[in-house]
């Protein structure tokens, strides 16, 4: 038996997209304009889209990227926000430089960069990193600086020195909150993803999305955001099952109703 | 969440009931454990610094020396107000090789701060700490804190928690989770090995930070009001285990307590502290015959009268205080 609140959650999210195609299809109807096809239409380019083997190697290609700049952030961010949350003079170094990356959009740095490594993967690899890179480390930063003292105190009383309670409790105590930051990072790795190839126009996702627009073919602009939109999806989907799985040990117990009526 | 209850027995040690003397089996189990341990530590490949002394078996034949000299001693913290406040001022006291003293003090006298200086968490702003003669300069696998916080590791599991000390310490797998499984039962937790500290109450997790400390076996035991959270039944219980252990290995113990029959009861030496700042008020010599045995003493008259003695001076010191 699954009871109905179980069916409610698992329902929910399928009802808020079919929901959404709903509104759209209505809404395109009601509009009656040549650029906003109905979710009709665009649904029914999908598989033109993913039939078609240059833009599948486009779309992979995105993926790739994506997964690097991603994954390389992920792996120096980390130990640099840890590092930073643990010592007042790393974080003092650190926190200046960061705030001044922080407010720039990565997206106005790819002309720059684009003349110093061109317009291929590098480029938009590196502005991916740089990204997922900042909430990454303000996540990781805030997660150690939380980390209670005597929990520390009681590693090093077992004999662990300095370095290995930054890895073996610093970091496992912080896990969920750079979690957290690692699923902002993802979802802006993503962004940067689409941004980067609509200002470096020459592979990827982003670069079929921009071609359609400027050659009017608004049926293959929209399954475009489908597929980018359900990319997102899984993408979180994925990445909340495996977060879901090692941070067990945090998840409060008991559901908070906004109301106890 | 339920606990698993294997039938035998296991649901009265939860309890903290004593109608099948839960001490003397618990002993039966301690002994061997402890003797494994050490065979485990003469094994172990991985020696920490100051092996060579925090093993050496301590033998109640031996003269008493002191282990632990505090040397004048005085702790200012910087408030968030930028205000210099005094929280211990001019501390001395020695404590002598598998002694059991406790520190007695109103609250914020200093009492966990003296505690964090011997542990070497906390450098004193003025004055030093020794253990063994060498000064204290930082923590060390010879000095097991249980602090008032517990500060249980919430990633781990009750056994994965008190498996940490040993594992660390080079203990092999199989033999550090045997270990610490008997540790559990006798703190009372049998069943609640695969719980998260998220999923104990209060006093459950003291007792899980009990077990962490004891297991990686501290020649001298830091205890920050480790039974403050506890019930009386517990806390009955534990006190009297902590003693069976104690009896069994002369740790050195510094225990912190707000409660004058705790302290009679368990220690060899009371230190009274006074508060702003915190000062050595007396240190009053224990003289009960030991084993103790808590039905015997509480008729004990002299039992009666350290008791009556030191609330008094407690009474005397809170309206010396000049806060009251
Ligand atoms: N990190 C700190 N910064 C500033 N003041 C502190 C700090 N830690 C402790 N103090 C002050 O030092 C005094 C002693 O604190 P401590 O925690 O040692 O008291 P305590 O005797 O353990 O009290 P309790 O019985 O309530 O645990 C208090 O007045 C407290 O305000
Ligand atoms: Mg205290």
């Amino acid at each position: 038996m699954i009871s109905s609140a179980v069916l409610t959650r698992r329902a929910a999210p399928v009802l808020a997209c079919v929901g959404l195609l709903a509104v759209w299809q209505v809404a395109s109807l009601a509009l009656k304009n040549d650029s906003f096809p109905t979710a009709i239409e665009a649904i029914r380019a999908i598989p033109d889209i993913l039939g078609d083997r240059e833009s599948l190697t486009n779309i992979l290609a995105s993926l790739r990227r994506m997964a690097m700049g991603f994954g390389v952030a992920v792996l120096v961010s980390i130990p640099l926000g840890l590092l930073m949350g643990r010592s007042r003079g790393i974080a003092a170094f650190f926190n200046p430089l960061l705030m001044v990356i922080y407010p720039v959009p990565k997206a106005a740095l790819m002309p720059i960069i684009m003349l110093w490594l061109g317009v291929g993967d590098a480029t938009k690899t590196l502005v991916i990193f740089l990204g997922v890179s900042l909430p990454v480390i303000y996540h990781s930063f805030e997660g150690a600086k939380a980390v209670e003292e005597k929990m520390l105190w009681s590693g090093a009383a077992m004999g662990l020195s300095s370095a290995k309670r930054l890895v073996r409790i610093v970091l496992p105590v912080a896990l969920p909150e750079i979690l957290t930051g690692c699923r902002t990072g993802l979802v802006l790795a993503l962004i940067t993803m689409i941004t980067s190839e609509m200002i470096a126009r020459q592979s990827g996702a982003g670069n079929i999305l921009f071609n359609a627009l400027d050659m009017g073919q608004y049926d293959t602009v929209f399954a475009m955001i489908i597929i980018v939109g359900t990319m997102g999806i899984c993408l979180d989907a994925i990445f909340e099952s495996v977060r879901a799985r090692l941070v067990r040990w945090s998840e409060p117990q008991f559901d908070m109703p906004l109301s106890f009526s | 969440m339920k606990a698993r209850q294997n039938g035998r027995g296991s649901n009265d040690a939860l309890d903290g009931c004593e109608n099948d003397d839960p001490s003397g089996r618990l002993l039966a189990k301690v002994v061997p454990l402890n003797v494994r341990a050490r065979e485990a530590k003469d094994r172990m490949t991985v020696v920490p610094a100051r092996s060579s002394e925090w093993m050496r078996p301590v033998n109640s034949q031996e003269p008493a020396s002191a282990i632990i000299e505090i040397d004048r001693v005085s702790q200012v913290f910087q408030t968030s107000a930028r205000k210099d406040h005094l929280a211990l001022s001019d501390i001395s006291l020695t404590i002598e090789e598998g002694a059991f003293v406790s520190i007695l003090g109103p609250s914020g006298c200093g009492k966990s701060t003296l505690l964090y200086i011997v542990g070497g968490f906390v450098r004193p702003t003025s004055g030093m700490a020794k253990i063994r003669g060498h000064t204290i300069t930082g923590p060390g696998p010879d000095r097991g804190p249980v602090f008032q916080e517990f500060a249980l590791f919430p990633w781990k599991t009750v056994l994965g928690n008190v498996m940490y000390g040993p594992r660390q310490q080079g203990v092999r797998t199989a033999e550090a989770e045997a270990q610490s499984r008997a540790l559990i039962e006798m703190v009372g937790l049998k069943g609640f090995e695969n719980f998260y500290p998220k999923e104990l109450s209060g006093g459950m997790k003291q007792r899980v930070a009990l077990a962490r400390t004891l297991a990686y076996q501290p020649e001298v035991l830091l205890m920050d009001e480790p039974f403050g959270a506890l019930d009386a039944h517990t806390r009955t219980r534990l006190q009297n285990d902590l003693l069976n252990i104690w009896e069994r290995d002369r740790k050195t113990v510094l225990f912190v307590t707000h409660s004058v029959d705790e302290a009679v009861f368990l220690s060899d030496k009371v230190v009274m502290m006074s508060k702003s700042p915190g000062r050595i008020r007396q240190v009053i010599d224990i003289d009960l015959p030991r084993p103790r045995r808590r039905n015997e003493l509480l008729l004990d008259p002299r039992y009666q009268k350290y008791v009556v003695d030191i609330e008094r001076m407690f009474d005397e010191s809170d309206e010396a205080g000049p806060f009251s």
